[in-house]
């Protein structure tokens, strides 16, 4: 194992460290790994690297802080290098990002009180305006694919861009869309704050 | 309740799920994730919405009177009759 420079405790307390409050959380990250990789080989592959990183870097973790999430963050970390490294990602991360702040975008029409608004309210109208004033190269996309229902793929041969481009735009599409529909619930007069947030789950804000 | 690590991992998947497009092995997963926890499974349940809601707006998209005119103008002239 290597040592590090900046680690000045003895070895043992640092392994003590290590084997009692990083190890504990190895279910978890491999868990993560999982969700990330949706490979099985790749998935022990990430979990080994993670714990390697975790070990190499253990003098950067804070005493009594989150152990569980600083490995998660070295696990993403760690798998989208790997990824790039492998030239076989196209904006991985933004995608993932998208997704989370499309969860954020729940979480805020929650604190609205406007989460039903699909079921609530007619947004056909403000629909159709929102994908019209969308940047043209998201425009195209997002209506072939979620108006149309064509396949990234279909997409993809069609707009003569890759299948990466077309989940990215799709995904950012998807945002700026229900921005705008939160925006008009809202505009709209149907807000009704009322719902306390849970604390501390991916897409809920503080302070929302 | 699963931790927060994991729902982490499971919503940046979202839009991958939903879509179809993440392997068996993720799909199982974010499933099994998603009957024990009811705040990742709202977000699903939000973003499922949404997408209904943009599918349904499909009528507001039909071409432009003009150009449909325009098509079946070209079509006549090859011999279409409607």
């Amino acid at each position: 194992m290597p040592s590090s420079s900046t680690d000045d405790s003895p070895r043992s307390d640092r392994d003590s460290a290590f084997t009692a409050t990083a190890l504990p959380h190895l279910s978890t990250i491999a868990r993560v790994a999982t969700a990330l990789t949706g490979d099985a080989a790749d998935t022990e592959d990430l979990v080994q690297e993670t714990f390697l990183r975790a070990y190499r870097h253990w003098h950067t973790f804070q005493p009594g802080s989150d152990c569980k999430s600083w490995l998660a963050t070295i696990c993403r970390h760690t798998f989208a290098e790997l990824r790039r490294r492998e030239n076989r990602s196209v904006a991985v991360d933004d995608q993932e990002l998208e997704s989370l702040a499309a969860a954020r975008v729940h979480s805020t029409a929650r604190a609205k009180g406007v989460d039903d608004m699909f079921a609530r309210l007619d947004l056909g109208p403000a629909i159709a305006k929102a994908i019209r004033a969308l940047e043209p190269h998201y425009r195209d996309v997002v209506l072939l694919v979620d108006v149309d229902g064509f396949s990234y793929e279909e997409v993809a041969s069609s707009l003569e861009i890759p299948v990466g481009t077309v989940r990215s735009r799709l995904y950012r599409a998807r945002r700026h869309l229900q921005e705008a529909l939160l925006d008009f619930a809202i505009d709209a007069g149907y807000a009704s704050p009322s719902y306390t947030l849970p604390p501390n789950h991916p897409g809920e804000r503080r302070n929302a | 309740m699963p931790d927060r690590a994991e729902c982490e991992a499971v919503v940046r998947q979202l839009w991958p799920f939903i879509d179809g497009v993440v392997s068996e092995t993720q799909r199982e997963f974010i499933v099994d994730h998603l009957e024990q926890c009811e705040p990742c499974n709202s977000h699903f349940d939000f973003a499922r919405a949404f997408l209904e809601a943009v599918h349904e707006a499909r009528p507001h998209f039909h071409v432009g009177q003009g150009l449909n005119e325009r098509v079946m103008a070209a079509l006549a002239g090859a011999g279409y009759r409607a």
